[in-house]
C-alpha cells in the first residue's frame, strides 16, 4: 500500500521493482525540491548558459524576462529566476513540448523563454553526476513509466485520491493511468476549496470527473455527496455560503456551472451564540488593538487551550496589516509565530546563531554593491556579527569557545597551504597516487603543523585506508590525504549544536520545556535552521576543509552563495510546508497554508484582495492546452478570490472575526459587505461566546513502536527535538546504515519470492 | 538456486541502494561503515539462507488502527516485519541491525513489540501466528575476525556458532497493557510533554551494558549540549563549570567516528563550483 503525497508516490513508483522485469531496476533521478530547483537555476553557470542558449543578453536578460512575465520590469536576477521557474513548472505540468512550439510562436521573448525551457530540460538530464528532475517533471516521469509498462496499471487494486480539486492535468493522467487496470478510482474533494491554479490545478478535473470516468474508464462513478459540515457553527457555514453565492458561476456559452452548485452545505452543529463577529470599524491600529485585547482575554481566561488555537489568516503575510496586528498582539503580552512574514534569517534565533558562525568563520570582503537585495543582506549579516560580538562579551565561556574555533579555522587553512607547498617542492602532483611509505612521514614531520593535522596524518584509520586502497590498486591521491588531514573536526551542524550550550540558546530550549506558559517558537525556528544547514552540507560542502578555506571559498559559498539565496528568496507563501504550530504563540498563516487545518477562533485579517486578472503565465499557457471546459480567463482572478476567502472562513470552528479597517485603501471586497454588516460586534461577543474547550480532534496519528514509542521512552526530550521539532542530527551514518541494510534485504527477499513464483 | 548468483545479485542490489541513498540525501557512508553494512547482508544470506528462501512477504507494514489513548485521542500503531507463511504455521520476523547478544540480554525491551505485532497480525488476518523472532544482523567480532582470516574452516566454524535469530515466544495476554502504555506515550507526545531524563537516569546502567546511559545514549545525542540534565552530569564531576563545559564541547565523538565522518564527506559527490558565488 502506498500512502503519501502525489510526489512521494511518484518517487516510489519510479523505484518500484514490481513494475520492472525481475533483476532489472532503474535508478530514479535525483529530485530537486523547490529550493534546490531555485539554487540550480540561479547558479551563475546555469543561468548564464540558459540565457546564452535563449539568445538573451546576460546584462538585460532579467529586465526582458520580468517585463514579459511579471507585472513590472526589474533588473533583479532573483525575480527573473523565480518567474522562469514558475513558467517552466507550468509548462511541465501541462506536458508541453517546447521544441515544436517555439517555432510556431510569433512573440520573440516567448520564443526565447521556450528555448530556455528546452535547455533547462536538457541540463537536468546531463548537468549533474546523476540525472535530475524537479517536482513537476517527476510526475511526467511517472506517467511515462505507466504508459510504457502495461503491467503498471495492474499494480494497484484501488486508487484513492484526496483533495482532488487540486489536481493538474498530468496528475489526472497519472490517476487514471493507475486505475485503468482495476477501474477502482475513488476521489474526494471540494471544488470550492481549489487553491492551486498557480500550480496548474484545474478544478474542472473535479467538476467534470463523472464525464471523464465515462470517457476514460467507460463507467459512471457513484457520487456520494458529503454536505454535512461537522466543523463550524451554523453562522460560519451560512456566512461562507453567502460569500460564494455572491459570485456568478453560470457558464456563459454552454449549459451548467463552473462549480458544483447543486450542493447545500448543512451545519451539523446547532446554533448557540454568535459565531461571526467584527470589531468596531476604525483605523487599522484601533481595530487591531480591539482584536488583540479580545484574543488576550481568551488566552488569559483559558477559554482556548493555547494561544496557538487562534489562527490569523491573510491572503499574503507581506502586508502592513500583518505587522500592525502582530504589534497589537505583542502589546497585549502575547507572542506570535509568523516565520513567513519576514525573511527566516531575520528571526532572532537564526540571527544569533548565524552571527556566531560569521564570527567563527569570518566574513570575507563583500565587494561592490549589487543592488538593494545585496545591501539589505549585507546589513543583516553585519548586524548579526555585531550581535555575536556582544554575546561573547557577555559570556566568557562563549568567547573562549569562539576563539578556539577561530584558531582551528586559521590552522586548517595554513596547514593545507603548508602541505600543498611541501608537495609542490617535492614535485608530487596533487593527483599523484599517495605512497604512504614514502610520503606520510614527510608530511607529518613538517614543522609548524597544528597538533590536529599531525594527529590526523598519523591516525591508524588513515594508514589502514591508504594501505587497503594501495593494495587494491586504487590508491588515494596526494590531494585526498591533504584534505583529510586538514579537515576541521566539526561540521556546521556540530558547531550549531555546541553553540546551543551558551546563552541565549539554552533559554530558547528551556522556554519550550517549562510547564507554565511554554513558548515553542524559538525551538521551532532553531529546528528549521538545522534543516537549512543540513541542506547546505548535503548539497554543497559537508565538511569545512582546509582546501575550501583557501581564499575564503567556504565562507563565500556559505554566506554569499547559500545564505544570500535564502535571504532573497524568502519563504514561499504558497507551499504547503509542514510548518510547526509552536505552543504559546499565536500563528499567522497564509490562507494557502491553512488548508486542511481548523482553529476554534479564526481572524481573517484582510478582507480586501484585488482582482488582478489572470497571470501572464496563465494567458500564455491557455492557447496551448485543451481549454474547452476551463473557466474563462477574465474570470480566473475573481474565482480564485472567491475560493480563497471561502477556505479562510471555513477554517473557523466556533468564532470567526472579520475586521474592517477605516482609512484610505482599506475598503473591503464588495461581496463581504452584507456578511460584515450583519456580523455581531466583538465587544458583545466577548462575554457570550463559548469556545469548545480542549476538544481533541483531527486525523489519528500513526506511531511506530521503535521510532516513536521506544524512542520517547528512551528520552522524551531527545524525541521532541529530533522528531517533533525536526532538528537534523549532525551524524546520520547510523540512519543511512539501517536504511541500506533493510532495503538490500528487502531486495533479496523480493528477488527470491519472484524466483519461486516463476519457477 | 545458485548461491553464487545470489551473492553477486546481492552485491548489485547493495550498490544500487547505496547509490540511490547517496543521490537522494547527498550524503555518503564512510568506506568502513559501508563495508560493515555489506558484511551484514552478505552474512545474513550465508547464515540464514534457510529463512531468506522461505520468506513469503517482505517489509510488510502492519497497521493497527482505531485505538484511543487514555485521554481520548485516536491513534494508529504501525510496525514493519517479514513473514514466513507455511502450510501449518506463520512466523513473523523483525529484522534489526542490532547485536544478538544485546537482544538476548534485553529481551524485555523486545517482547512487548513482538506481542503487539502478533496481536496486530491476529486482528488483521483473523489468523494466529505460531512464532515470532528477531533477526539480528550485526556481525559479532569473532565472526568478523574469522571472515578476515581467509581460512574457510575458521569462517565456517564461526558462522555456525553465530546465533543471529532470537526466537521470542509471544503472548497475547499482556497486549492490552502494552497498547495502553503506548497510548499514554501518544498522549504525552501530543500534549508536548517532553522532559529530559533525570540526572539519576543518566548515571544508571542498562542491563547488559557496561556504560552509563549518559555514555551510551547522550554522548551520541546532539541535544546534550542544550540539555539541563546532561550539563549537570558533565559538569558535576569536574572542578569548575567552565572547564568541564570546555571538555564536553571538545568531544566530537571517538576518533574513529570523527574520521568516518570526514572520510565519508570526502567520498561524497563533489558538487561545488564558484558558480554558487
Amino acid at each position: 500500500m502506498y500512502v503519501g503525497t502525489v510526489h512521494s508516490s511518484c518517487q516510489r513508483l519510479l523505484a518500484d521493482r514490481k513494475l520492472l522485469p525481475p533483476g532489472k531496476r532503474q535508478k530514479p533521478p535525483r529530485l530537486l525540491d523547490d529550493l534546490d530547483q531555485y539554487l540550480f537555476v540561479a547558479r551563475r553557470g546555469t543561468w548564464t548558459l540558459l540565457c546564452e542558449k535563449a539568445g538573451l543578453d546576460a546584462a538585460s536578460a532579467a529586465t526582458e524576462i520580468t517585463a514579459f512575465l511579471g507585472s513590472r520590469p526589474s533588473q533583479s536576477k532573483h525575480e527573473a529566476v523565480t518567474a522562469c521557474i514558475a513558467l517552466f513548472n507550468r509548462l511541465s505540468e501541462e506536458c508541453i513540448d517546447p521544441n515544436p512550439l517555439k517555432d510556431r510562436t510569433s512573440d520573440s521573448t516567448f520564443k526565447k523563454l521556450l528555448t530556455m525551457y528546452a535547455a533547462y530540460l536538457e541540463l537536468l538530464k546531463v548537468g549533474g553526476s546523476v540525472p535530475q528532475t524537479d517536482f513537476a517533471l517527476l510526475q511526467q516521469n511517472a506517467v511515462a513509466l505507466l504508459e510504457e509498462n502495461p503491467d503498471a496499471a495492474r499494480r494497484f487494486k484501488h486508487i484513492i485520491v484526496d483533495e482532488y480539486q487540486d489536481t493538474n492535468s498530468i496528475q489526472e493522467r497519472l490517476f487514471f493511468g493507475l486505475a485503468k487496470g482495476s477501474g477502482n478510482l475513488c476521489v474526494v474533494g471540494d471544488d470550492d476549496q481549489a487553491l492551486y491554479r498557480f500550480r496548474g490545478a484545474t478544478v474542472e478535473n473535479f467538476v467534470r470527473f463523472p464525464e471523464r470516468c465515462k470517457t476514460i474508464l467507460g463507467t459512471a462513478p457513484t457520487e456520494i455527496p458529503l454536505v454535512r459540515n461537522y466543523r463550524s457553527r451554523p453562522g460560519i457555514v451560512e456566512a461562507a455560503t453567502r460569500w460564494l453565492n455572491a459570485y456568478a458561476w453560470k457558464r456563459e456559452s454552454s449549459e451548467g456551472y463552473y462549480r458544483v452548485v447543486e450542493k447545500s452545505i448543512q451545519p451539523e452543529r446547532s446554533a448557540t451564540t454568535a459565531s461571526v463577529t467584527k470589531p468596531g470599524r476604525a483605523k487599522s491600529e484601533v481595530c487591531c488593538a480591539e482584536v488583540a485585547r479580545f484574543v488576550a482575554g481568551l488566552v488569559r481566561d483559558k477559554r482556548v487551550t493555547d494561544a496557538n488555537q487562534v489562527g490569523f489568516l491573510y491572503p499574503s503575510l507581506k502586508s502592513a496589516h500583518v505587522t500592525r496586528m502582530i504589534d497589537a498582539l505583542e502589546n497585549e503580552g502575547l507572542r506570535t509565530y509568523a516565520p513567513r512574514a519576514q525573511p527566516f534569517l531575520a528571526t532572532a534565533e537564526a540571527t544569533d546563531m548565524l552571527g556566531l558562525f560569521a564570527l567563527v568563520l569570518g566574513i570575507p570582503d563583500m565587494g561592490f554593491t549589487k543592488g538593494a537585495d545585496w545591501l539589505s543582506f549585507n546589513s543583516w549579516l553585519r548586524a548579526a556579527r555585531r550581535r555575536a560580538i556582544q554575546l561573547t562579551t557577555e559570556h566568557r565561556g562563549l568567547a573562549a569557545f569562539v576563539t578556539e574555533r577561530q584558531a582551528e579555522v586559521a590552522s586548517a587553512r595554513s596547514d593545507f597551504d603548508r602541505l600543498s607547498r611541501v608537495a609542490e617542492d617535492r614535485k608530487w602532483a596533487k593527483s599523484d597516487a599517495f605512497d604512504a611509505k614514502r610520503m606520510l612521514r614527510v608530511f607529518a614531520e613538517q614543522p609548524g603543523l597544528s597538533g590536529a593535522t599531525v594527529r590526523n596524518l598519523l591516525s591508524r584509520r588513515l594508514a589502514f585506508a591508504l594501505e587497503r586502497r594501495w593494495a587494491a590498486n586504487r590508491p588515494h591521491t596526494v590531494l585526498y590525504v591533504i584534505q583529510r588531514a586538514t579537515a576541521i573536526d566539526w561540521s556546521l551542524l556540530d558547531l550549531f549544536y555546541r553553540l546551543t550550550a551558551f546563552p541565549p540558546f539554552p533559554e530558547m530550549f528551556a522556554s519550550a520545556e517549562r510547564s507554565d506558559d511554554p513558548d515553542e517558537g524559538p525551538i521551532a525556528n532553531l529546528g528549521l535552521l538545522t534543516q537549512y544547514l543540513s541542506r547546505f552540507m548535503d548539497r554543497r560542502a559537508a565538511i569545512v576543509s582546509g582546501e575550501l578555506l583557501q581564499d575564503d571559498r567556504f565562507q563565500r559559498l556559505f554566506f554569499f552563495g547559500y545564505l544570500y539565496a535564502l535571504y532573497k528568496r524568502g519563504e514561499s507563501e504558497y507551499e504547503d510546508a509542514e510548518d510547526p504550530f509552536p505552543k504559546g504563540r499565536v500563528p499567522f498563516l497564509t490562507v494557502h497554508q491553512s488548508k486542511g487545518l481548523e482553529f476554534p477562533v479564526v481572524v481573517v485579517g484582510n478582507l480586501r484582495k484585488d482582482d488582478k486578472g489572470a497571470t501572464k503565465i496563465e494567458r500564455l499557457v491557455r492557447p496551448l492546452i485543451d481549454s474547452r471546459n476551463s473557466e474563462p480567463l477574465d474570470r480566473l482572478g475573481e474565482y480564485d478570490i472567491a475560493r480563497l476567502y471561502y477556505v479562510a472562513m471555513t477554517r473557523a470552528e466556533d468564532l470567526l472575526i472579520l475586521p474592517e479597517y477605516k482609512g484610505a485603501g482599506c475598503q473591503i471586497n464588495e461581496e463581504f459587505r452584507s456578511i460584515v454588516d450583519s456580523a455581531a460586534p466583538l465587544s458583545a461577543a466577548a462575554n457570550t461566546v463559548t469556545i469548545t474547550h480542549g476538544k481533541i480532534s483531527g486525523a489519528p496519528g500513526t506511531y511506530s513502536y521503535t521510532g516513536d514509542y521506544l524512542a520517547f521512552r528512551r528520552c522524551p526530550r531527545q524525541y521532541a527535538i529530533f522528531r517533533t521539532f525536526g532538528f537534523v542530527p549532525s551524524r546520520s551514518q547510523t540512519m543511512l546504515f539501517g536504511t541500506l541494510v533493510h532495503r538490500t534485504l528487502e531486495d533479496l527477499h523480493d528477488h527470491l519470492i519472484r524466483q519461486r513464483a516463476t519457477a | 538456486m545458485n548461491a553464487d548468483n545470489v551473492e553477486s545479485l546481492l552485491e548489485e542490489f547493495f550498490e544500487a541502494n547505496f547509490a540511490e541513498i547517496q543521490a537522494d540525501r547527498g550524503q555518503a557512508l564512510a568506506p568502513y561503515v559501508r563495508d560493515t553494512a555489506f558484511l551484514q547482508v552478505q552474512l545474513y544470506w550465508r547464515r540464514l539462507r534457510d529463512i531468506a528462501e522461505r520468506v513469503t512477504e517482505t517489509e510488510v507494514r502492519l497497521l493497527l488502527g482505531g485505538q484511543r489513548t487514555p485521554e481520548g485521542r485516536p491513534f494508529t500503531i504501525e510496525g514493519i516485519v517479514d513473514v514466513v507463511r507455511e502450510e501449518q504455521k506463520v512466523t513473523l520476523y523483525d529484522i534489526k541491525t542490532h547485536d544478538a547478544a544485546y537482544v538476548r540480554d534485553n529481551v524485555d525491551q523486545y517482547v512487548g513489540q513482538l506481542n503487539l505485532y502478533a496481536h496486530i497480525w491476529a486482528t488483521l488476518y483473523q489468523d494466529v501466528l505460531q512464532e515470532t523472532a528477531i533477526i539480528c544482523t550485526a556481525v559479532p567480532e569473532v565472526v568478523r575476525e574469522a571472515m578476515l582470516s581467509g581460512k574457510p574452516e575458521l569462517e565456517e566454524r564461526a558462522l555456525g556458532a553465530w546465533q543471529p535469530v532470537v526466537p521470542l515466544p509471544f503472548s497475547l495476554d499482556n497486549v492490552k497493557q502494552t497498547v495502553e502504555e503506548f497510548g499514554s506515550v501518544v498522549d504525552a507526545i501530543e500534549r508536548h510533554h517532553f522532559p529530559p531524563r533525570s540526572l539519576a537516569a543518566l548515571q544508571s546502567r542498562e542491563v547488559g551494558q557496561k556504560s552509563r546511559f549518559a555514555t551510551v545514549i547522550c554522548r551520541n545525542c546532539d541535544a546534550r549540549f542544550s540539555c539541563p540534565s546532561y550539563r549537570e552530569y558533565a559538569t558535576g564531576s569536574h572542578g569548575t563549570v567552565e572547564s568541564a563545559l570546555a571538555v564536553y564541547l571538545r568531544d566530537y565523538g571517538d576518533d574513529p567516528d570523527r574520521e568516518d565522518f570526514t572520510s565519508a564527506a570526502l567520498e561524497a559527490p563533489v558538487n561545488l563550483s564558484d558558480d554558487d558565488l
